[in-house]
Formats: C-alpha cells, sequence, structure tokens
C-alpha cells in the first residue's frame, strides 16, 4: 500500500483528501461522515477564553499546523512497558502507535462467545454495519466544538470493545496508544458497547515514547452499559508533559447496569476533558474516580457532568489531585437531574492537596435539578502539606522526600480504596511516586 | 538556564501594541510603548485572563495594561498589581532588541 500522507501533510484541505484517498476502504456512510464533520470543522473557530467552559484553559499557544495527520502504516515502537497490565492475566490486548494499530490479540475463546476486541480502524471495514449504528447514536455529540469535529473527520486509531448479550469475560482486556516523533498525533475514537447483562473490565493507557516530543492527542471515548451489565474501565493518561491532549467522553449507563469508571491523569502540557456520564435506566449506578497529579507548568482541566435522566440511580464522583511546582488543575463538576430523575442518589466531591505555593487549583461544583425527591451532595477541599507531618516523619529518620511520598501516597488513599483492581492501584502508586520530587522549602 | 530568545523583528510590534508571543512554552504579553519594550506573563494574577487582549494605559503613571476580564491594572516596568481585584504582582521579562529582533529572557 502507498501512504498519501507525508510528513509535510497538514491538517488543511489537501491533507483530508489524502487522509480519505489513504482509507478508500472504510464504508461510504464513514466517508461521507468525515465530510460533514471535516467541513464543520472548517466553518468552526477553535474554543476561546470568552466560552465559559473555556475560560480557565489557555490553548491561544496551541498550534494545529505543529501536528500531522498520521501516516497509515504503523511502525511498531518498543515503548516501555505498560503500567496497567503488570502481572495481569490478559483477555487481549491492542496497541497502537501515533493512531495506528500495531498488535491485536483476543484470546480464542473469548473470540468464540462473540465478543469483537481490537483496532476500531479493522472493526469498521469488518464490522461496518454493526458499527454505524454505534456511530449514529452519537454518544458524543460529533459538533460538540472544533475538536469533537476534528476528530470526527480525522480519527485513524482507537479501540472498539463489543461484548454479546450475557457474556461475560473475566480477564481483563488492555490497550495502550503511544505518540512518537515531534509533531505526532493520537487522533482516536474509542467505542465500547455491552449489551444486556454483559461484563467485563477494560485497562486503557497512554504514554509517550520520550519526554520531550510535542504531541497531541485528540480523542473520543463513547460507553454504552446496557440493561444489567456491568463494566469497570481504566484510563491512564500519562502522555509527556510536552503533549496537547483534548478529549470528549461519555458513558450511558442503562437500567440496573454498573459502571466503574477510573481516570488518572498524569501527564500532558495541557489537558481539556469532559467526562460524562449519563444514568439513562432506572436503578443504574456509576461510581466515578479521578486521580491526578501535576508537575512544572502542567495545566489539567476536567469538566466532569453526572446526568441523571431515570429514577433510582445512584452517582458517586471523587476526584483527588496532587499538585507540585506552578502547575495548575482545574475542576467543574456538575450534577444534572432531570425530572424523571426522583430518588436519585448523587454526589461529587473534589480534594486538592497543594504541594508548593505556587501551584493552582480550581474546583467549580454545581447542580442543576428539576426534580423533587433527591439527595445530591457536593464537596470540594484544598489543603497544603501538613509541615509538622513532614517534621515528624523526618524525626522518625524518613528523608524529606519519603516523607512527602508518604503524605502524597496517604492522600490518594481514599481514591485507591475505592479502586477494585489491585494491579491499577498499584500502577497508579507506582507512577505517582516517581513524579513525586523533594518539596521546595516554604 | 534561561536565555534570550527571540519573538520576532521589531516590525511586527507597532507602537503602541500588545501582542501574545510563545517564549519557552509560556505565554508572554509582548508591549511595546513609547518607544520601549515590556515583556510581562499574560496572566493576570487574579483570575487568569489574557492581559496580552486588555487595553493599555502607557500614558499614565506608572505605564500599565489593565486586564480585559476584570480590569486589573499592572505596571509595565515591575508587574505590580496597581487596582483591584488583582493583588499579587505578575512577573516581568528582560526584552531587548537586537539587529532589529526582539529578544525575551523569561525570569524565572
Ligand atoms: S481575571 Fe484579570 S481582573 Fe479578574
Amino acid at each position: 500500500m502507498t501512504t498519501a500522507i507525508s510528513n509535510t501533510t497538514k491538517f488543511d484541505a489537501a491533507g483530508f483528501e489524502a487522509l480519505l484517498a489513504e482509507r478508500a476502504g472504510e464504508p461510504a456512510w464513514l466517508t461521507e461522515r468525515r465530510k460533514v464533520s471535516w467541513q464543520a470543522f472548517e466553518a468552526a473557530n477553535w474554543p476561546s477564553s470568552k466560552d465559559e467552559e473555556w475560560m480557565r484553559t489557555d490553548i491561544r499557544l496551541f498550534k494545529l499546523d505543529a501536528f500531522k495527520p498520521t501516516a497509515g502504516v504503523p511502525v511498531a515502537i518498543a515503548g516501555e512497558q505498560p503500567l496497567l497490565s503488570h502481572g495481569v492475566d490478559l483477555g487481549g490486548r491492542v496497541e497502537s502507535v501515533n493512531g495506528a494499530a500495531t498488535l491485536s490479540e483476543l484470546d480464542g475463546e473469548i473470540i468464540a462467545k462473540g465478543v469483537v476486541f481490537g483496532s476500531l480502524s479493522e472493526a469498521v471495514t469488518q464490522h461496518g454495519d454493526r458499527l454505524q449504528k454505534a456511530f449514529d447514536r452519537e454518544v458524543v455529540s460529533p459538533t460538540y466544538d472544533r475538536f469533537a469535529m476534528l476528530n470526527d473527520a480525522c480519527w485513524t486509531g482507537g479501540v472498539v470493545l463489543y461484548v454479546p448479550k450475557g457474556v461475560r469475560i473475566e480477564k481483563p482486556l488492555h490497550a495502550v496508544s503511544r505518540l512518537s516523533g515531534a509533531g505526532a498525533t493520537d487522533m482516536t475514537k474509542t467505542i465500547v458497547v455491552l449489551e444486556e447483562g454483559a461484563e467485563a473490565t477494560l485497562l486503557m493507557e497512554s504514554a509517550s515514547t520520550d519526554a520531550e516530543s510535542a504531541g497531541l492527542h485528540n480523542g473520543t471515548i463513547e460507553i454504552v452499559v446496557g440493561r444489567g451489565a456491568k463494566l469497570r474501565y481504566v484510563n491512564l493518561q500519562n502522555w509527556n508533559n510536552r503533549t496537547w491532549h483534548f478529549a470528549h467522553q461519555k458513558a450511558v449507563v442503562g437500567k440496573e447496569a454498573q459502571l466503574q469508571w477510573t481516570i488518572g491523569a498524569l501527564g500532558a502540557r495541557l489537558a481539556k476533558v469532559n467526562q460524562r456520564v449519563a444514568l439513562a435506566g432506572a436503578d443504574a449506578e456509576a461510581q466515578v474516580n479521578g486521580v491526578m497529579f501535576t508537575q512544572g507548568k502542567q495545566h489539567l482541566c476536567y469538566n466532569t457532568h453526572q446526568h441523571h435522566e431515570a429514577p433510582y440511580c445512584r452517582s458517586d464522583l471523587l476526584y483527588k489531585n496532587a499538585l507540585q511546582d506552578s502547575s495548575r488543575t482545574v475542576w467543574r463538576g456538575m450534577i444534572q437531574v432531570d425530572e424523571a430523575g426522583q430518588r436519585t442518589d448523587a454526589y461529587q466531591r473534589n480534594d486538592n492537596l497543594m504541594l508548593a505555593a505556587t501551584a493552582r487549583a480550581d474546583s467549580i461544583p454545581g447542580l442543576e435539578i428539576e426534580a423533587d425527591d433527591v439527595r445530591c451532595t457536593h464537596g470540594s477541599t484544598s489543603g497544603r502539606v501538613d509541615d509538622t507531618m513532614i517534621y515528624y516523619a523526618m524525626s522518625r529518620g524518613y528523608t524529606r522526600q519519603e516523607a512527602v511520598r508518604m503524605i502524597v501516597t496517604g492522600f490518594f488513599q481514599q481514591v485507591f480504596d475505592r479502586i477494585t483492581i489491585d494491579s491499577v492501584r498499584e500502577a497508579l502508586g507506582e507512577a505517582i511516586g516517581q513524579r513525586v520530587q523533594d518539596l521546595p522549602n516554604q | 538556564m534561561s536565555e534570550f530568545i527571540p519573538v520576532g523583528p521589531i516590525t511586527d510590534f507597532a507602537d503602541p501594541s500588545s501582542t501574545l508571543v510563545e517564549v519557552d512554552d509560556e505565554s508572554v504579553a509582548l508591549i511595546h510603548a513609547a518607544g520601549s519594550f515590556y515583556a510581562l506573563d499574560d496572566v493576570c494574577t487574579h483570575d487568569g485572563g489574557p492581559l496580552s487582549d486588555g487595553p493599555l494605559h502607557e500614558d499614565e503613571n506608572p505605564p500599565a495594561i489593565a486586564c480585559p476580564r476584570h480590569g486589573a491594572k499592572f505596571a509595565l516596568t515591575t508587574g505590580a498589581a496597581l487596582t483591584m481585584p488583582a493583588t499579587q504582582p505578575t512577573r516581568v521579562h528582560e526584552v531587548k532588541v537586537e539587529d532589529g529582533q526582539v529578544l525575551v529572557k523569561l525570569t524565572v
């Protein structure tokens, strides 16, 4: 196969044509969809600080021209060992570099049950019709903003997981996306569909192959948890600190279904993520766990949304952030309860641990409630590391760094306790431990 | 170690004007006013407003720029917060002109 996309290709009309030419094997409905989204992208402006959602997240230094649509010929890159799969007996795995799949494996017995797990690019050519329904559902709106439009027009990578009715997958599935080289792009869509009564655990993580190259991730994640189904989903964002990360993520949780969604956000120069959960059927349940650790000049902005559309649903969100240096986090959380959402039980909380006086954390919780019989609570705290605790630990023979590491680990313990997958807890603890530096005296 | 980094030819920056420039991954407001160049963090210390988008008050004493968001003024020479709602100074950086090029050195 010849590659129409060269190193000099940009995200412009010619670059888009080259991308289409390269993906000529895709179903017609998808090509058409890409074209519509590309037109919308060309007509739209980037969000600016005038938009409420972007007021605290400045992207004026983001230049799309510094990045190129990914060439379609995958090159396997020996990256570091993935963190989340360490010591785990996996049922399947997918790896990609710069948005192109380099590896895809799934146990034969899982395949035999009708499960589909692999690269979305391959799946759209093999299971195009079934996937068209998932695309048409537009769990994430392709016109939400200019990033969503660009993603819908130009995605190359991503993962699909489809679990048929009543099928339970015991072994976790794992996917890792890597960015390699300056100007590299990871433009991905992840689609997860669990049919009625299905069960699965999906671990996804990202990494950069070096610390210096500026990369771009622009992704969407669309999850549908069918009636009575159970999904445990972990997403660890561990790019290098020069990567721009933009994401729209949404899960729709059906009647009596359960979702446990854990997010780890450690990397990126700037991240702007919309993470939404819709409780769409009665008695649905969602637990959302977030762990963020920032340093240097990182800026991570997470907008979370818990939408109670049906009665008797429970949602419980806990985000814990620790900040070093002059890094900044922004969390805006919204609990929305529709009129139909009677007997809702919803909770959201964000705690921040400031490890430096120059770090800054903004927490903006919100409630929008139209039902009259609900229990909705929210909270947020921000605190400095307690000097007397450090002093005490040092008097017992620990170094300052060890003391800080212990305090940070203790701070995260509450959210770690909620994570039911051992390897994930360990991997997050490990990754954070590696990033803890000595605290400046202040 | 920070060093002087070129941000563009002097002709790119009219007098008076304020422009957002990128210096070593940071947003810097580069201001050209009454024949002098000034560089400040492009981040208002009140609530992160983009200073380079705000109005210049180069004739005042001291010369200042105002945040477009809620109007806090900052001194061009020192970065001092001159009016509410900002209370903390913003960082100022060194600027020089050499061979028609403007260069900025970040204060660390
Ligand atoms: S953000 Fe600048 S004055 Fe409020």
